[in-house]
């Protein structure tokens, strides 16, 4: 069932910016002052908008926040000082300028002026030129604070986008690195980059990737986890189906593997799709550290969310239902820590689990500064506090604790919400119906997973359709002369990543 | 849509009428961890149950609380009466049977616990010397709660093979199997403590008889595959080899351990029957009183040959005693079963077969070290 969007190209709008624009499409007046005027009233005259006569017939017009000064300065207003002024052609010689054009078009023109371009004017010349001098707001580059690992590069993308795609291309160097811009968004026009590797990446992904991005129909786009959203397989299930990540080191993995990236102007977090439910789990660290560890940090993540997603359901369930599961040696403690209690373990649970999410919420949304005393408002106070006025079991306590703790094992923030959310509904079945609430539950993720796709690829893949050379590189990850083949899931025109060599090379 | 909504007040509906399942909230309920069958004195069945409940008041306590009745589960329904909580049998750890009940019939009592799914049936099966009641109700000073004292002696001797196992899913096994006979560990009070006093031998469901816990071992020889036994014997003076020592003592005491078994047994002749019993054990010796100079493999090969007679001699004590009292404990029958074609094997007609039955034991018993410390 493929619920429609209401975001996609079927459904016309008509929108009213692009009807003011049409009215004022022509050629651009030679007259300076009716030039001016004209402007304008295109840009609804705004305060920052700066006019300046050089010399009477040659005129600036930029928008005061939107150019470098510098630029400006050094470049512009310096060479035009001496120089005499004939026509558009002999300016636009003398200015060092890297991106400058000549246009005749008045559309062009407005839309270069709200770009950061400077307009230069010259009376009696329909054409003007344009010195595309733009003011790159970008804060530095730094350590990527949501996805920190202790072994590997300490950098992240920031908010702008040609800095993004530079660090992209110093990863990967070659001529084979595609890069496709798209402008999304009616008011906002936001730029938006696909890139990806020709020779390794699969066409028909890549036409179904560009098709997706040219068909949306959106008014802005202000986040590229928007973006991932409505260009999802299926934007109803919680699961995320495109990876979201701030670390260029990742993003540059998964083009060398084929799959294709997205990055977004203004947001640090770079789209890479398709991907599988297993890669969620896989850490970037896990390809710099030998295998043995590696694969002890895939198995320890993938048991911790086994753990989160069902610790406290079992818990409930066993209590509720099932006291005939619980070991001699858990009967007492467990009974004793119950007897002051007196909601019912659903109950119980449910609340420790809101608790445990006010916290993290709070934690989240507080300053930095504050946050620590929530951490000992929630740690201590309220947990000894709920044990002692017997509102709580000591033991579910733990395992609250534990199953929170292991969700954020998760190096993707994203799956690793949807892993913490996804434990309630289980918790409220199986206070129900038990174990077999449980169960069914399991099977209605299970089948729920299988259904996915990401990017038309199969979600669960190497596991289901099983692939076994891809099994070597997911759950575990064994030595690198076992994983020379790029991941099935990307459908690479290229296999192979690397000849095969011998495990234990011969001495020379 | 109309389909979908369908489905959607259906499933609704049905999370409703399901969620009236009866709850069974652990701190709601008695577990009973232990329960003994005793034959009554007004009614027919005497139940003492070993009931663990928690209270916010007092934590955790242990009652034991004595009842009679028609019935098992009419005692269950007496017994909840005298209780503040609903008693549930799926924490149950071990049944006890009085001796004045195995000798009369356990049929019953085996049959009703193995139908009730919620009962494990890796529960132990044991039978108690004397009443029962004495047992479960007296107020041990080091006991706190008697139920999982019982199920932890059981445990540990069977787990460490001192005792032969006797799990319900056993004891079925063997009650209902043609060639098989039941035996379980005898438990008896002892002053301050709980022991384990022999086997009961049952000829179908009746106990016939008893060995002591000693002869356990040559039972579980006989029946089983040792992994890791520890076992004590004696070599009398007629034994004793006589160049092993040059003051031949009277006799000679012996300790082992890793004692690893293996049994084979072979019909040899269905008519009689007669059954050839190879017994291959390997084990190292802990402690040899007096001395004996173990350096020389001569001397090994004698002492090994002097154990093994020794073991003969016990194992075809043991298997005489059950054949007197007609209880196939060792699982003869079952070869005989398994070996003769059509032979449509009843208990009845095994236990005529069996009065007659030949054996012929070998016993190899190989030293592996010695002077080696647990």
């Amino acid at each position: 069932m493929k619920i429609q969007l209401p975001f996609t190209k079927s459904k016309k709008r008509t929108t009213v910016v692009k009807e003011t624009i049409k009215k004022d499409i022509g050629m651009i007046t030679p007259l300076k002052n009716e030039f001016i005027q004209s402007i304008k009233d295109a840009t609804h005259n705004p305060a920052d908008l700066m006019i300046k006569n050089i010399s009477p017939n040659l005129t600036l017009v930029y928008i005061d926040n939107l150019v470098n000064d510098v630029t400006l300065n050094n470049h512009i207003l310096a060479s035009l000082q001496d120089k005499p002024i004939d026509t558009p052609e002999t300016i636009k010689a003398s200015l060092s300028i890297p991106e400058i054009n000549i246009s005749a078009r008045f559309e062009v023109v407005v839309t270069a002026i709200v770009n950061g371009s400077v307009l230069l004017h010259v009376e009696g010349f329909s054409e003007v030129i344009l010195a595309s001098i733009p003011k790159q707001e970008s804060r530095s580059l730094t350590t990527p604070e949501n996805e920190s690992q202790v072994i590997g590069a300490q950098i992240g993308f920031n908010e702008n986008l040609s800095t993004n795609v530079s660090l992209v291309r110093r990863y990967i160097i070659s001529p084979d690195l595609c890069n496709e811009n798209f402008v999304l968004g009616n008011r906002t026009n936001t730029s938006v980059a696909i890139l990806y590797i020709n020779g390794i990446a699969n066409e028909q992904m890549i036409n179904t990737l560009r098709q997706r991005i040219t068909d949306l129909d959106i008014d802005a786009l202000i986040d590229s986890a928007v973006l991932a959203e409505m260009i999802d397989d299926n934007s109803i299930s919680p699961f995320p189906q495109m990876l979201l990540t701030e670390r260029p080191d990742r993003f540059c993995d998964g083009l060398l593997n084929g799959k294709l990236g997205v990055l977004v102007d203004g947001s640090s977090m770079a789209i890479i799709c398709p991907q599988s439910f297993i890669e969620f789990f896989q850490s970037q660290e896990d390809k710099n550290l030998r295998w043995q560890i590696a694969t002890f940090a895939r198995l320890l993540r993938f048991s911790a969310i086994l753990l989160s997603v069902f610790l406290t359901p079992i818990y409930v369930g066993a209590l509720t239902f099932h006291y005939e599961v619980i070991p001699l040696a858990f009967l007492v403690p467990l009974s004793e820590s119950r007897a002051l209690v007196p909601f019912p373990p659903v109950f119980e649970a449910l609340l420790l689990e809101f608790i445990i999410e006010l916290l993290r919420e709070a934690g989240a949304r507080l300053p930095t500064k504050i946050g620590q005393t929530i951490g000992i408002v929630g740690g201590i106070v309220i947990g000894t506090a709920a044990v002692q006025a017997g509102i709580t079991s000591n033991i579910l306590l733990i395992f609250v604790a534990l199953s929170a703790l292991a969700s954020f094992t998760t190096p993707s923030y994203m799956m690793g919400n949807v892993i913490r959310y996804i434990r309630f509904p289980i918790i409220i079945l199986a206070g129900f119906w038990g174990y077999y609430g449980i169960m069914l539950a399991f099977c209605f993720i299970l089948i729920h997973l299988l259904r996915q796709t990401s990017l038309g690829a199969p979600y669960l893949s190497p596991f289901y359709p099983p692939r076994l050379k891809g099994m070597a590189d997911s759950i575990i990850r064994l030595p690198l002369p076992l994983t020379t083949k790029r991941p099935d899931i990307t459908r690479p025109t290229d296999q192979e990543k690397y000849n095969k060599e011998p495990v234990n090379p011969k001495n020379s | 849509m109309k389909t979908l909504s369908f489905y959607i007040i259906l499933l609704f509906i049905v999370s409703l009428l399901a969620g009236c399942v009866q709850t069974n909230i652990l701190d709601k309920v008695g577990l009973v961890t232990l329960v003994g069958y005793d034959v009554g004195t007004e009614e027919k069945i005497s139940t003492t149950a070993v009931v663990r409940e928690v209270n916010p008041e007092f934590q955790s306590n242990v009652q034991v609380i004595t009842t009679e009745n028609k019935t098992s589960k009419g005692n269950r329904m007496k017994t909840n009466r005298k209780l503040s909580k609903k008693i549930m049998v799926g924490q149950m750890r071990v049944i006890l049977l009085s001796e004045e009940l195995a000798k009369d019939n356990i049929h019953h009592y085996i049959e009703t616990n193995l139908e009730n799914a919620t009962v494990s049936n890796s529960l132990y099966l044991a039978v108690v010397e004397g009443q029962m009641a004495p047992l479960l109700e007296y107020k041990y000073n080091n006991i706190e709660d008697v139920g999982q004292h019982i199920y932890r002696l059981l445990q540990q001797n069977i787990e460490q093979e001192h005792m032969i196992s006797s799990t319900l899913h056993e004891i079925a096994h063997d009650m209902y199997m043609a060639g098989d006979d039941i035996a379980m560990p005898i438990i008896k009070k002892d002053e301050e403590l709980v022991g384990i006093a022999g086997i009961a031998l049952f000829k179908e469901d009746k106990m016939v008889g008893r060995l002591s816990a000693e002869d356990s071992f040559f039972v579980k020889l006989i029946r089983d595959n040792f992994k890791s036994g520890i076992y004590e014997t004696v070599l009398q003076k007629d034994n004793v080899p006589s160049d092993l020592l040059k003051n031949k003592p009277n006799e000679i005491s012996l300790a082992f351990d890793a004692i690893r078994s293996k049994r084979d047994i072979k019909l040899v002749n269905p008519t009689t029957p007669e059954f050839d019993l190879n017994l291959k054990v390997k084990a190292q010796i802990l402690e040899i009183v007096p001395d004996v100079n173990m350096d020389d493999p001569k001397k090994v090969a004698k002492l090994e040959k002097a154990i093994s007679k020794n073991l003969t001699s016990d194992i075809i004590r043991i298997i005489d005693y059950g054949k007197s009292i007609e209880s196939d404990v060792f699982g003869f029958g079952e070869k005989y079963r398994s070996s003769v074609r059509g032979s449509n094997l009843t208990k009845e007609k095994w236990h005529e077969l069996y009065k007659n039955m030949k054996v012929n034991v070998k016993v190899d018993f190989v030293i592996m070290r010695n002077g080696v410390f647990e």
